[in-house]
């Protein structure tokens, strides 16, 4: 060989050799999956841990580190890890916050290899963004009524009514009520951040009102049938709800205080876990005619857009997702919502009659618009809620307030 | 008599050492960032002047919580002072159980703070044990509970404050009482002065510089008053404070920016106050 | 007037410490009995949360994190707050006045904004979720300068002139002649210390992560849990954290009381 393209041979020959080793990263290196999550108190959190070795154990070469986050602020931390480039490789975040990182870029999309899944989970709204998926349905939560059958029973109404439309909503309410002895009929939610809307939007999504109209660019909250909704609301929580916050009210109402309220599975967790001896049932949220809409929200498995490890992320994804282990979850954590459409067709769910309703509701539920100024609008809700019920000011004037504010929020993106 | 300034830099160097390496980055990055419309998130902003600060002048939202926070201020600080105060006075001279006493009336102060606030938040619903107490003495309190009014949130948070600092200021005043010298007491006593004279010539002229101290510090924790209304109300019922109104801005809107404007605008108001108490109580 | 005395000051003590035994009382029930007021004067006693506490492990290690903490932050603040705090009263140095209001800048500054820059500088420093982030920035307090600041303040300076024209070196005039004239404000220093580090929640939360570094108040908010709290455990816990600090409490406060030397100097 000639001494001048020797040279520029080797350089070759070296470069390939280089981009051969570079390619397939180094065989025989243990990859670490930074997970964060919360479900962390004592008696869900060995299922996770189990979880995760399980997938170690099949999985060699891959370790999965928890972190833990707490429920009153993780949040903050997630932000604040993403907001320096320190996030992790799998953060599980509430489907109302995934558009805050969707929107910014900070998560990896993942539709092009989920395409066989999207029809076996429910729950994709809140994850999509620009025609593209970002993140993974896990556990989501509805909301139903509760009844109280015992006080049920001291009015003369059958002792299985359910109400199927406002009109039996208020008179079951009302006898309820009328019942006397400190007994009121329906719970109704005070000023609580995060919390009344979700009990409000039920009734307002029932009458098919909307927030903003299907092109996006105006507020519609004001129309006839939110004024609706919103008057109706108020007359059930004046004239026989309860005020309080939402753990009161629970308390109150397994104590038989409160006839009925609207709550998530959480409830049932409680009942069970801590034996409460009460004769309740549930049904599907009422509109005014049956069926009504009701709430969701749920949690959800994001991949950091900067992890390095994005293909074995998803796969650990998948796993944490599969019907087995989101059985799994439910049964120990009592969920009622588990995102895998398989895994609601197990006799566990279909079994116990209040969990049927949650899985029935589900079907009859949505999520709140996505749109990455959320934050804004669920306070312009909250704060109209809240002059309207607790502030005495009348109903069309905060709707059409709270219309003029959303619209602004709309122009302005717009501009 | 002159001191060398090598060993005064010296002494200081702890504080200039953690300065430098952790406190001034934060400060200037904060300061950088009121000045432009950064959000949290996001990869790119632009420079804003001012206009930060101009905004938080017309924002009704900040305003109210500013209020508030002047509210907690003014009422908290001097109640506690004086309560503070009367405790250590009932607890200084020697006597059987002080130890007890004493102890039992610190122990609200180590306890956690979340810990206090949610099991006042429990005290005062509707069937807790302050509500109960109220209705038994005769005022009506609020159906839904105290924290669920917006004429009461704001006053319960602040009562459940002055219940717990009490016992640390009271500590505080006890150091002062006993390092005034028991002769100016004895020589008051052979001058044939009173129980109140003695109070008001002696003790109090030379407690002054502990007052001044619990009031400066009383302040600056009052303005920034924020853990119990994140636990009890998350801000609802009229109960925001600047604080709480800036860690919803900057980590709940992700308005970073605007957020560290309001920071520093708080900031400059408790400074500004925090210098006046010192004219004012130096030439008192 | 004793009895008065005794009867006025038993009130105040019972409102004192009133939501302190409801808080001892709901840690003694198991999950499933409300915490009212038939219950509160029930003879049901369990120590079964605090049993479950232990079980877990995670109780140990938090209580040994906050007391590790704590404990080095304390001392630290003791010496380092003592010297620059005394540096400020009595010394003269170039820029004194920029470092005496970087002082006051750090304390009145909310910590909010802060901790976004102070968790990059951590991480970047390598030193996230280790227990050099709950340490290193907290190892001088900006409150324990100026308390001592004011405590020396009002020392007359005659101890420590005298013992300077006897020919005493600057340590030894700090650590023999001012230090034990401090020991009121000191004690009070180190109270203060101890108490606010136990309690900080905010800083260990967002600069450390796992289990092992972690700290009471983070450990204990793991308990509020999703739309419910697990009131046994949680209060459990708080009633626990509350027996370390009592004890420096008891330690200290002699010294509070009793350090009466200072006042007594002669001019």
């Amino acid at each position: 060989m000639k001494t001048k393209s020797f040279i520029p041979f080797l350089m070759i020959i070296s470069l390939l050799g280089i981009i051969a080793c570079s390619g397939g990263g180094r065989k025989g290196e243990p990859i670490t999956l930074e997970w964060w999550q919360f479900w962390t108190d004592p008696a869900i959190k060995p299922t996770i841990e189990k979880i995760a070795a399980d997938y170690e154990t099949h999985n060699p070469g891959v370790k999965i580190r928890l972190t833990d986050l707490t429920w009153g602020n993780g949040h903050e931390k997630i932000v604040i890890a993403f907001s320096s480039g320190t996030a992790p490789d799998i953060v599980e975040l509430g489907s109302d916050w995934i558009l805050e990182f969707s929107s910014s870029g900070q998560l990896a999309p993942i539709s092009k290899d989920i395409i066989a899944d999207t029809a076996k989970f429910y729950g994709w709204p809140p994850a999509i963004y620009n025609n593209d998926i970002y993140a993974f349905p896990w556990i989501l939560g509805t909301r139903v009524l509760y009844i109280n059958r015992g006080l049920l029973k001291k009015t003369n109404l059958d002792s299985n009514f359910v109400p199927v439309n406002w009109e039996q909503l208020k008179k079951l309410c009302y006898k309820i009520d009328s019942l006397g002895g400190g007994i009121y009929g329906f719970g109704s939610n005070a000023a609580e951040k995060h919390t009344l809307y979700k009990k409000f939007l039920p009734f307002f999504w029932s009458n098919n009102a909307r927030i903003v109209s299907e092109d996006g660019k105006y507020s519609v909250i004001s129309s006839d049938k939110g004024f609706a909704a919103l008057k109706y609301y108020k007359e059930l929580s004046d004239s026989c709800g309860m005020v309080d916050t939402q753990r009161r009210l629970e308390d109150a109402f397994l104590a038989g205080k409160v006839g009925v309220i609207i709550s998530g599975d959480w409830l049932l967790k409680r009942i069970r876990n801590e034996k409460i001896d009460i004769d309740f049932i549930t049904g599907l949220i009422p509109g005014p005619e049956y069926p009504g809409k009701s709430f969701v929200g749920g949690e959800y498995l994001a991949i950091s857009n900067k992890s390095q490890n994005k293909i074995e992320a998803l796969k650990f994804i998948k796993y944490l997702t599969d019907r087995e282990n989101e059985l799994l979850f439910c049964k120990t954590n009592y969920s009622a919502n588990p995102a895998n459409e398989e895994a609601t067709k197990d006799s566990f769910f279909a079994d116990d009659p209040a969990l049927q309703t949650f899985i029935m509701q589900l079907n009859l539920s949505r999520f709140p618009p996505a749109d990455p100024q959320w934050v804004y609008i669920e306070d312009i809700i909250e704060t109209m809620l809240e002059d309207v019920l607790f502030n005495g000011q009348p109903v069309a004037e905060s709707l059409y307030k709270a219309r003029n504010k959303i619209q602004k929020l709309i122009d302005e993106k717009r501009k | 008599m002159r001191v060398r300034q090598t060993a005064g830099v010296l002494l200081a160097s702890p504080w200039i050492l953690t300065f430098l390496a952790f406190w001034l980055f934060p400060l200037i990055y904060s300061l950088f960032l009121s000045l432009t419309d950064y959000r949290l998130l996001q990869p790119t902003y632009s420079w804003v002047g001012f206009q930060n600060f101009i905004n938080l002048f017309s924002d009704t939202i900040f305003l109210n919580s500013l209020k508030n926070t002047f509210i907690f201020v003014f009422g908290a600080i001097p109640v506690t002072t004086i309560i503070s105060l009367i405790m250590a006075l009932l607890l200084d001279k020697s006597f059987r159980g002080r130890t007890l006493f004493r102890s039992g009336f610190f122990m609200p102060s180590i306890t956690s703070m979340v810990v206090i606030a949610l099991i006042f938040t429990n005290l005062y619903s509707r069937g807790g044990y302050i509500f109960l107490l109220a209705q038994m003495a005769g005022f009506s309190p609020p159906g839904n509970g105290f924290l669920l009014s917006n004429k009461t949130a704001l006053l319960s948070i602040m009562a459940m404050d002055v219940w717990m600092s009490v016992g640390y200021y009271m500590l505080l005043f006890l150091a002062g009482l006993k390092s005034i010298p028991i002769e100016l007491y004895e020589a008051a006593d052979v001058a044939g002065a009173g129980r109140w004279r003695k109070f008001y010539s002696i003790t109090l002229p030379l407690l002054k510089p502990v007052t001044l101290f619990i009031i400066v510090i009383n302040t600056i924790k009052s303005f920034q008053v924020f853990i119990e209304i994140f636990v009890m109300t998350q801000g609802k019922y009229n109960s925001s404070s600047a604080v709480y109104f800036i860690y919803e801005l900057g980590l709940n809107r992700f308005e970073f920016g605007y957020a560290s404007a309001a920071a520093y605008l708080l900031f400059m108001i408790i400074a500004i106050f925090s210098f006046i108490q010192f004219k004012l109580m130096k030439q008192g | 007037m004793r009895a008065v005395k005794y009867i006025i000051l038993s009130i105040i003590l019972l409102i004192m410490i009133f939501p302190l035994l409801w808080m001892f009382r709901i840690s003694l029930l198991p999950a499933n009995i409300e915490g009212t007021l038939a219950n509160f004067f029930s003879s049901y006693f369990t120590l079964i949360s605090y049993l479950d506490l232990f079980h877990s492990g995670n109780m140990l290690i938090y209580l040994f994190n906050s007391f590790f903490v704590g404990l080095v932050v304390t001392l630290g603040n003791i010496l380092f707050c003592f010297m620059v705090g005394y540096a400020f009263s009595r010394h003269a140095f170039i820029g004194k006045s920029f470092w005496f209001y970087s002082v006051i800048f750090v304390l009145m500054l909310p910590a909010h904004i802060v901790i976004l820059p102070l968790y990059l500088l951590i991480y970047k420093a390598g030193m996230y979720d280790t227990y050099w982030a709950l340490i290193l920035p907290f190892l001088v307090n900006p409150i324990g300068i100026f308390l001592v600041k004011q405590y020396v303040d009002s020392l007359p300076r005659s101890m420590e002139e005298a013992a300077r024209i006897d020919g005493a070196g600057e340590m030894t005039i700090l650590l023999r002649v001012v230090m034990p004239l401090c020991k009121p404000a000191l004690a009070v220093l180190a109270i203060q210390s101890f108490m606010t580090n136990w309690n900080s929640f905010l800083f260990p939360l967002i600069l450390t992560g796992s289990k092992s570094v972690r700290t009471l108040p983070v450990g204990l908010a793991l308990y509020q849990g999703h739309q419910a709290i697990d009131w046994p455990h949680l209060m459990a816990g708080s009633s626990l954290a509350v027996i370390p600090i009592l004890v420096v409490f008891l330690l200290c406060q002699k010294h509070i009381i009793s350090g009466i030397t200072a006042g007594a100097i002669k001019q």
